[in-house]
Formats: C-alpha cells, sequence, structure tokens
C-alpha cells in the first residue's frame, strides 16, 4: 500500500515537472540559446556555431523573425508569416531539394550571407565554429 | 583583418584562378608551338603507347632503376605529392566554399586524414630542405630560387594546419592561409612548379623517344 502511494506521488511530481519543462522551454530557449544545435547533422565536422539568439538579434538590429525563420507558399517568399515553431531542418534537408538548399548551405546563406553583405559579424569558418 | 580577409577570399580569389588556368593555358600553348617551330620532328615520333607505357611506370613507386637506388626520396616523394595534390582539391572546408558559394558537392576527405596528410606535405617540404643543405650534389644545384619555392609550396599547409586547430592567432593565420595559397597557386604556370604542367609531356615524350626510336626502356 504504502509503496504503491509512493509511486503515484512520484508519478504525478514527474510529470508535473515535464509539463512544466515543456512548456517552458520553446519561450526560454531563444533566450538562453548560445549555439545552434548540430544534432540534425548526424557526425558534426565542426563545432555548434556560436549564435546568442537574442542578444544577437538585438545587437544586428534585426527586428523581423522571418528574416530568419521564414515561410515559403508556392515557392513564393510570405512576407508577414514567420516559422519560430519550427527548425530549420523541418525544412531542409541534409542533401538540396530542387530549390531549397541542403540545411549547412541554408545556415551558411543566411547566416555568412548577411555578415558578408553588411560588412559586419564573423565571416571566417573558426570565428563561428569556435574550438 | 576583415577588410584584408574580404579582398582576399572576394576579389583576389577570382584573379588567383584565372591567373592559374590561363597561365597554364598560355605555358602549355606556348610550348606546344615553341616544339613545333623547332623541333617538329618530335610529334613524329611520339606514341600514345610508349607514352601511356612510360607515364605508368613514372606513376607507380619503385618502378624505375632509379626509385629502387634512393628508397626514402622515393617513398617521400610519392607521399609528398600525392597528398600535396589531394588534400586542398578534397578537403572539407575547401569544399564547403564551393558548395556555399556555387552549389558545388565535392566528396570531402575525413577531417583526421586531411590533418595527416597535411603534416605529412610539411615533413616533405622539411626532408626536401635538409636534402638541400646537406648532400653535397644537391646543394651544388641549388640557389636561392630552390628555397623560396619550398617555402612558397609549404606555406599554404602550415598556416592552414594551424588555422585549423585555431592555434595562436586564428584570424592572422586564416588570412595567411588564403595568401598563400593564392600566391601557390598563381605562381604554378610561372615557375619551376609548372612542372605539374609539362611532367605528362616530357614523360610521355621520353617514353616515346625511348620506345619508338631507340627501342629501349627509359625506367
Ligand atoms: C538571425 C537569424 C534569426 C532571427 C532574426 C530570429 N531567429 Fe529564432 N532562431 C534562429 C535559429 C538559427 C534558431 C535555431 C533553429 C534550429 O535549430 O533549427 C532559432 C530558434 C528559435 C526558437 C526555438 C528555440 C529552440 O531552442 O527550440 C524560437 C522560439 C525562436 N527562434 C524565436 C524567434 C523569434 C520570436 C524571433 C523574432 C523576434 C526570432 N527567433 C528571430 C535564428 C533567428
Ligand atoms: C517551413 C519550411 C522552412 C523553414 C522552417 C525554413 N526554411 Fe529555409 N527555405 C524553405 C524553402 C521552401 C526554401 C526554397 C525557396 C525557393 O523556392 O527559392 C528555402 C530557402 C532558404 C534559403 C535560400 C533562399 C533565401 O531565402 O536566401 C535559405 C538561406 C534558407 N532557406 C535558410 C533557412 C534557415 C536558416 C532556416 C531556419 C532558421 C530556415 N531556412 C527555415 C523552407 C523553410
Ligand atoms: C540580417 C543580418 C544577419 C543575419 C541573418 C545573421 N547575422 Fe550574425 N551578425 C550580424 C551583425 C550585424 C553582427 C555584428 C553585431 C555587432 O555589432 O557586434 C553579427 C554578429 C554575429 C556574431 C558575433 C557576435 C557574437 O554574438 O558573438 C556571431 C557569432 C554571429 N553573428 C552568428 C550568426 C549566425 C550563426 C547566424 C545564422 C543563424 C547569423 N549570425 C545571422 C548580422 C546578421
Ligand atoms: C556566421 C557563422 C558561420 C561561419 C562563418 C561558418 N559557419 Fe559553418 N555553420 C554555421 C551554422 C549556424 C551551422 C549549422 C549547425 C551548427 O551549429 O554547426 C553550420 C554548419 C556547418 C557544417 C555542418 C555541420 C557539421 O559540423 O558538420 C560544416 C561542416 C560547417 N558549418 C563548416 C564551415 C566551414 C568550413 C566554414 C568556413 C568556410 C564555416 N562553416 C563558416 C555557421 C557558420
Amino acid at each position: 500500500m504504502k509503496k504503491r502511494r509512493c509511486f503515484y506521488l512520484t508519478a504525478v511530481v514527474v510529470m508535473t515537472l515535464m509539463s512544466i519543462c515543456c512548456w517552458r522551454l520553446p519561450v526560454a530557449a531563444q533566450e538562453n540559446m548560445t549555439s545552434v544545435d548540430n544534432g540534425d547533422f548526424g557526425r558534426p565536422e565542426r563545432t555548434p556555431s556560436i549564435f546568442r539568439h537574442d542578444a544577437h538579434n538585438e545587437k544586428a538590429k534585426i527586428d523581423a523573425c522571418n528574416t530568419c525563420h521564414h515561410v515559403y507558399k508556392d515557392g513564393k517568399l510570405v512576407d508577414n508569416e514567420s516559422s519560430e515553431d519550427r527548425r530549420c531542418a523541418d525544412c531542409h534537408d541534409l542533401k538540396a531539394v530542387g530549390k531549397t538548399p541542403s540545411l549547412r548551405r541554408a545556415f551558411h546563406l543566411r547566416c555568412v550571407g548577411c555578415h558578408e553583405k553588411i560588412g559586419r559579424g564573423p565571416i571566417m569558418c573558426g570565428e563561428c565554429h569556435k574550438k | 583583418m576583415d577588410a584584408l580577409y574580404r579582398f582576399l577570399s572576394g576579389p583576389l580569389a577570382w584573379v588567383s584562378f584565372v591567373v592559374f588556368i590561363a597561365g597554364s593555358l598560355y605555358r602549355l600553348l606556348s610550348m606546344g608551338f615553341l616544339v613545333r617551330r623547332k623541333e617538329k620532328f618530335i610529334f613524329s615520333v611520339m606514341s600514345w603507347k610508349y607514352s601511356f607505357r612510360s607515364i605508368f611506370h613514372w606513376i607507380t613507386p619503385f618502378a624505375s632503376v632509379n626509385m629502387r637506388r634512393h628508397p626514402v626520396m622515393t617513398i617521400t616523394t610519392f607521399a609528398f605529392h600525392i597528398c600535396l595534390f589531394l588534400t586542398p582539391i578534397f578537403l572539407l572546408a575547401h569544399g564547403v566554399l564551393w558548395d556555399d558559394a556555387f552549389n558545388i558537392h565535392l566528396w570531402a576527405l575525413p577531417n583526421g586524414l586531411a590533418d595527416i596528410m597535411t603534416l605529412v606535405v610539411i615533413a616533405g617540404g622539411v626532408f626536401f630542405l635538409c636534402r638541400r643543405m646537406k648532400l653535397a650534389e644537391v646543394r651544388y644545384l641549388t640557389t636561392l630560387s630552390d628555397y623560396l619555392l619550398l617555402i612558397m609550396v609549404a606555406a599554404p599547409f602550415l598556416t592552414g594546419f594551424i588555422a585549423y586547430h585555431q592555434w595562436i592567432d586564428y584570424r592572422f593565420f586564416m588570412t595567411l592561409h588564403v595568401l598563400t595559397g593564392e600566391i601557390m597557386l598563381m605562381a604554378i604556370p610561372f615557375t619551376r612548379l609548372s612542372h605539374m604542367l609539362f611532367a605528362p609531356f616530357t614523360r610521355a615524350y621520353m617514353g616515346s623517344e625511348f620506345g619508338s626510336v631507340r627501342h629501349a626502356r627509359d625506367w
């Protein structure tokens, strides 16, 4: 009897904790994000790229979330929608598909592309993939 | 440093590839015309069979008497040239640049292997340097340009190695790596590095002359 009550209590506590985590995570995640997760690459060749999400966007003065979290419909970029509820890897595979660039290329085009274009932010491999 | 790196990895990268390709074509064509004007008979000697027989022999380790006579030199030369050629072409980071810039996909060497191959090139460079300084018969033929050439070839590998491991000052070595690599590329057609372009032809000529005129082997 005592054992069973113990089990239920533990189960309730664990489940409460888990739901709090799940509910908190997406909200807190980008604030605390310090690098881009490279888990989708199978066996990554480099260290994960530095990226302090909120600090970066504040410093770089990027207001529109869809500068990065973009949405395409029928091959056209949708101006007023964004996709921060999805991972880049949800739409970008390890290999390019049609006009959709591969995951690695998508990151590099977006990140290095902007830095090169506006002349600020790192462009050398090891500045992002720091050892 | 950023502005310099941008310049080196942007405009100068284009310049160095154009200089390398156009320079190589120019050297090969002008040599071809020179031969046609001065030593036309060479063309009558040339034979596909003996050309490839000779080339095949000379790219096979220990297939010539001279190679067997100098085993250390042979192993070093082969390892050096193979790594010198393959590492820059199939390095992952270079493949990433091709992919990012032109959507061109190249097969890539594993990082660890590329690291070892880079060290082989550097070690080979040190070996050739010591050989030049130590062996009397080689030192006798050595001029300053030989040392400069060795440094020019080893520099992109040394700086690339240091940059990859992000030792000392990463941005400095990265910039130096791009610069030294471009210098080497542009120097290929116009220095003795051009043996990269001419070697197959000189070998084919030697093979043909020995095969079809002297009826002898050239190895
Ligand atoms: C400079 C590009 C960029 C901008 C601008 C940007 N983000 Fe992100 N964000 C990213 C990247 C990269 C990730 C990681 C995506 C991945 O791993 O697939 C990310 C992840 C997220 C995540 C998920 C965090 C996680 O760990 O799962 C949220 C939520 C998010 N961003 C919200 C926003 C919001 C809201 C804005 C606008 C205020 C915004 N982002 C603007 C690049 C950007
Ligand atoms: C909802 C699906 C989706 C998500 C999520 C997504 N993309 Fe894309 N992305 C696409 C599609 C589709 C294209 C191809 C567009 C075309 O047809 O030209 C594309 C194209 C691109 C391009 C090349 C065109 C351009 O806009 O410069 C880059 C770079 C890119 N994505 C980066 C990213 C990054 C980085 C993320 C994550 C922060 C991301 N994408 C998330 C669907 C998505
Ligand atoms: C729209 C332009 C833009 C995009 C897109 C962008 N950046 Fe940046 N980034 C900047 C600017 C501007 C700075 C310089 C900020 C400053 O003044 O320090 C910067 C700085 C950085 C820095 C150095 C500062 C730091 O936080 O340590 C890193 C690292 C970085 N970016 C990574 C990324 C990554 C990774 C991505 C892609 C997920 C990305 N950036 C996408 C504009 C951009
Ligand atoms: C502006 C920052 C930035 C720069 C500069 C940059 N990358 Fe990346 N790179 C990223 C991001 C973001 C990803 C996505 C996954 C991650 O975090 O590593 C990525 C992914 C990769 C991947 C696939 C994941 C892996 O580790 O196998 C490779 C390989 C890679 N980069 C190599 C390079 C090389 C080589 C260079 C220089 C030619 C370079 N990167 C320059 C930001 C950068």
